[in-house]
C-alpha cells in the first residue's frame, strides 16, 4: 500500500501542481516558523518561503518518499536562506558558535518573538531568543516545536547527531536560569 | 551528594529531553528524580523552556498561500512552454514536409522526360530524387522542427 510520503514523492516527480497545492497548506505556517526561527526577523521570509516551494517545484524529484517530508522542506528552506545570506550577509547560522553575529529585527521593531509570544512562559523567553546564537535557536525550534528527531535534524543542518545534541544542550542552558528556582 | 553527581544527572535530564538518552539511563534518571529536590528542579525549569517555545505563534500574511500558489503556476506554464516545441516550429515543420512531397513529385516527373534522351532507367531516376531531392529536404523539415524557439531559456 503506498504510503502518504511515497504520494508526495510521486506527485513532486510528475510535478503535479495539485500535491504541490495540498503541501503549501499543509506546511505552509510550519515552515513559516522555522524561517522566522532560523533569520531571526519576519521581513523578507515570504519571499524564502515562496523560493522554498518553487525549489520543491523544481527539485521536487530528489525527495525519495523513503522519509518524513518536512526534514526534505526545511533543509530546502534551510538552503535558500544560507544562499541569500552568502549574498547578502547580515549574519551568519554557520559561523563559529561562540562569535557569531547575532540575528536582530530592524533596529526599533520588536522581535518576531515577542509579536509571536502568546503564553506567560513565552513572553518571558521572547528577548533571549532572539539574541540566542541562531544555531541553537534553531535546534531548540526544531526539536521541541517542530518535535523532529535527532538525527532528522542532523540532515537539515547537516551536521553530525552529536554536534545537534550539544546545541540542543547549549541552548537549554541558555535559557533555562530563567526559570530556575522558581516551582512550576 | 556532591555537585558532579548532580551535574551527571541533569545532564541525563537533558539527554532524556533531546530522546538521547538509552532506557537504562531513563530508568536510572528516573529512580534519581524521584528523591532529588535539585534535579526535580533543573527538569522543572527546563519544561518551563519548552513549554515556553511551544508558546509562540506566528501570524501568517492571509495572501501568502495564495501568492505562492500562483508563482508555482506561472513557474509551472513557463517549464512547460520551455519543454515544448514552438508551435511555430511545428507549422514550419509541416509546410517544409508537404513542400518535400511536392516538390520531389514535381521532379521525377521532369526527370522521368529527361531520362529517356539522357538514356537513364527508371530506377536510376528514382534512386536520384530519392538520394537528392527526398532525403535533403526531409533532413531540411527536421531541422526545422529542432531548431530553438524564441521562447526557449527564457522561462
Amino acid at each position: 500500500m503506498e504510503s502518504d510520503t511515497q504520494r508526495i514523492a510521486l506527485g513532486l516527480r510528475q510535478r503535479d501542481v495539485a500535491v504541490l497545492e495540498k503541501l503549501v497548506e499543509q506546511y505552509q505556517y510550519r515552515l513559516v516558523r522555522y524561517l522566522v526561527s532560523l533569520l531571526g526577523r519576519r521581513d523578507g521570509v515570504d519571499d524564502f518561503v515562496q523560493e522554498t516551494w518553487l525549489r520543491v517545484l523544481e527539485r521536487g524529484d530528489s525527495y525519495d518518499g523513503h522519509s518524513r517530508f518536512e526534514p526534505w522542506l526545511f533543509r530546502v528552506a534551510r538552503n535558500i536562506a544560507l544562499d541569500a545570506m552568502r549574498k547578502r550577509p547580515m549574519f551568519s547560522l554557520d559561523s563559529n558558535e561562540e562569535d557569531g553575529v547575532r540575528s536582530s529585527p530592524a533596529s526599533g521593531e520588536p522581535s518576531p518573538y515577542t509579536l509571536a509570544a502568546r503564553t506567560e512562559d513565552a513572553e518571558r523567553l521572547a528577548d533571549s531568543l532572539q539574541t540566542l546564537e541562531p544555531v541553537y535557536r534553531e535546534a531548540l525550534v526544531l526539536r521541541f516545536q517542530e518535535d523532529l528527531s535527532l538525527q532528522e535534524i542532523a540532515v537539515i543542518v547537516g551536521a553530525p547527531v552529536s554536534t545537534v545534541a550539544s546545541r540542543i544542550y547549549r541552548g537549554l542552558a541558555t535559557l533555562r536560569p530563567q526559570f530556575e528556582g522558581e516551582i512550576a | 551528594m556532591n555537585i558532579d553527581h548532580h551535574e551527571g544527572f541533569q545532564r541525563m535530564i537533558d539527554e532524556s529531553l533531546a530522546a538521547a538518552i538509552s532506557a537504562e539511563k531513563e530508568q536510572c534518571l528516573r529512580e534519581h528524580l524521584a528523591t532529588c529536590v535539585p534535579c526535580q528542579e533543573y527538569l522543572s525549569a527546563s519544561n518551563r523552556v519548552i513549554a515556553g517555545l511551544r508558546g509562540f505563534s506566528f501570524a501568517v500574511n492571509p495572501t501568502l498561500n495564495a501568492r505562492v500558489l500562483v508563482a508555482l503556476k506561472l513557474r509551472d506554464t513557463g517549464t512547460m512552454r520551455q519543454h515544448s516545441v514552438p508551435f511555430k516550429n511545428w507549422a514550419a515543420f509541416l509546410l517544409a514536409l508537404s513542400m518535400s512531397f511536392v516538390g520531389s513529385g514535381l521532379v521525377y516527373q521532369m526527370a522521368e522526360r529527361l531520362a529517356v534522351p539522357m538514356h537513364f532507367v527508371s530506377a536510376q531516376v528514382q534512386a536520384g530524387v530519392l538520394v537528392f531531392w527526398l532525403l535533403p529536404s526531409l533532413c531540411a523539415a527536421l531541422c526545422l522542427l529542432a531548431a530553438p524557439g524564441e521562447n526557449r531559456g527564457t522561462a
